[in-house]
């Protein structure tokens, strides 16, 4: 077979380039909300476990003490489980044992994609508000503004330009992590590409098609990450 | 009868360590309005302490301070509302990176005390052109120098339109051609009337400026009284020894 024909077999007859594109679509459904999620509760862990760790030792009210350290142990059994355990089997549990009643395939992966990607994100957001100097957060302090106005104005911004590297990658990792959606019979694009060797017997062009759409994604996605850091360092010389 | 203080601390007590280090022991002192108070002493005396636990950026141990008529060491009061009216300045200047100077300074009195951007820019560009930097408004703190920085540092606090202003070493982190700078902008400050709180190294400026000197050793107020009793005629030997180290 010439390499036309074999073009033709594995994308065009039988309108076989729809199990890419509909499969491109699935993936990107799955990691935009897995995204959002993800961010969601990373940042909501990482005020729990940095705040922890800021005011436990100058706190006196037993209640808030016990607060502080219940939701921390928490936010630390969430980080344990997720980031021992596969994200491969935190999928399939989510599928075939939590959430066995429901049929919507696309909602558990996002579900289990985010609740993962939640903890790395936490790590991540943390590490940003510990490089911030203790010098900015007395500064806010000072001023008279409280813990939360303190953190949401002057501490969080400054974390961020600091750990969008961190979070392009953990993102990058995200879109390509949704590849094993196949596990669970979800057609993504690697699904999608699969499916096409299987019906061909031709694992060259379905596999290398999907290998590229995954590069030209990231590849787009670090342009525009590279555009926003730029935006954002502008207050430095 | 007593004297009526804005600021007055009574029996603070830090201590780490469970009482093994006591970085403030059982200090009582009091700030008059309008007075301009110095607080000099050894390192590790306590004296920074001292001053970052009057807005309770240090929650001391024990005993209480009281600022305008209110007991701010109670666990009940709202203590962001009173650190509002104390303006602080850091040795570390610490201006916000991310913000321009005029962001810097309006970001408090727009969201704290609910200016309008026109008249907290107003009010920022007017106490810029009083420490000479009008023109640089817009420039990030990267671009500005230490000695800039920290006058800066001193207007944004001022833009709360504080009672009492505490500084924390504010020359110390500077060249030694800047220090004048950032001293003129407080003496000026303390000329208009403004109750301050200083902890410096700069005995000059404790000679000209202050009300009363305050020398801490230990954790403890050793001696205190006006500039001219500290330096010329001091009693207490530590003061005496410590005046003799850096003189």
């Amino acid at each position: 077979m010439t390499f036309k024909e074999r073009f033709f077999l594995n994308f065009i007859k039988d309108s076989r380039w729809h199990y890419l594109t509909d499969g491109l679509l699935v993936t990107l459904e799955v990691t935009f909300f897995a995204v959002l999620l993800g961010i969601l509760i990373g940042v909501i862990v990482a005020a729990v476990r940095s705040t922890h760790d800021k005011l436990i030792g100058n706190t006196k009210s037993k209640l808030s003490k016990f607060m502080l350290k219940f939701f921390n142990s928490i936010a630390n059994v969430y980080l344990t489980v997720i980031r021992g355990t596969p994200v491969t089997v935190q999928l399939m549990i989510a599928y075939y044992i939590i959430f066995v009643t429901s049929n919507n395939k696309i909602l558990v992966a996002v579900l289990a994609f985010g609740i993962n990607s939640g903890a790395y994100v936490a790590e991540i957001v943390r590490s940003g508000i510990m490089s911030i100097d203790e010098g900015q957060f007395e500064a806010g302090r000072s001023l008279g503004f409280n813990y939360v106005q303190t953190m949401f104005y002057i501490v969080l911004p400054q974390a961020f330009k600091n750990v969008l590297p961190a979070l392009a990658n953990e993102f990058i990792v995200l879109l390509k992590e949704t590849s094993v959606s196949g596990y669970v019979a979800l057609q993504d694009l690697t699904r999608g590409g699969d499916i096409i060797r299987g019906r061909t017997y031709d694992a060259f062009f379905p596999l290398l098609a999907v290998a590229g759409i995954y590069l030209v994604m990231v590849m787009g996605f670090t342009k525009l990450v590279s555009l926003l850091e730029r935006r954002l360092r502008k207050s430095e010389r | 009868m007593s004297v009526d203080f804005l600021i007055e601390t009574k029996n603070l007590c830090k201590h780490y360590n469970k009482g093994v280090i006591k970085a403030l022991d059982d200090v009582s002192a009091g700030i008059q309005k309008g007075e301009v108070v110095v607080i000099i002493g050894p390192s590790g005396s306590g004296k920074s302490t001292f001053l970052r636990s009057l807005n309770l950026l240090e929650m001391p141990t024990s005993g209480s301070i009281v600022f305008e008529g209110h007991e701010i060491t109670d666990p009940k009061v709202n203590i962001n509302i009173h650190r509002q009216k104390m303006g602080m300045v850091f040795q570390q200047f610490n201006l916000f990176p991310h913000m321009t100077v005029l962001g810097n300074m309006t970001l408090a009195p727009m969201k704290l005390l609910k200016m309008s951007k026109e008249d907290a820019e107003k009010k920022a560009l007017a106490l810029l052109e009083r420490v000479g930097l009008a023109g640089r408004a817009s420039a990030y703190p990267s671009q500005l120098s230490g000695g800039q920085k920290q006058r800066v540092a001193i207007v944004r606090a001022l833009c709360m339109n504080p009672d009492v202003m505490l500084f924390d070493e504010p020359t110390s982190a500077l060249d030694p051609e800047m220090v004048g700078e950032v001293l003129d902008v407080m003496k000026n400050l303390a000329k208009e009337g403004m109750t301050m709180a200083v902890v410096t190294h700069e005995m000059g400026f404790a000679r000209e400026v202050a009300d009363r000197v305050i020398f801490m050793a230990d954790g403890k107020i050793e001696e205190e009284g006006t500039p001219e009793e500290i330096f010329t005629n001091p009693r207490n030997p530590r003061t005496q020894q410590f005046l003799q180290s850096i003189l």
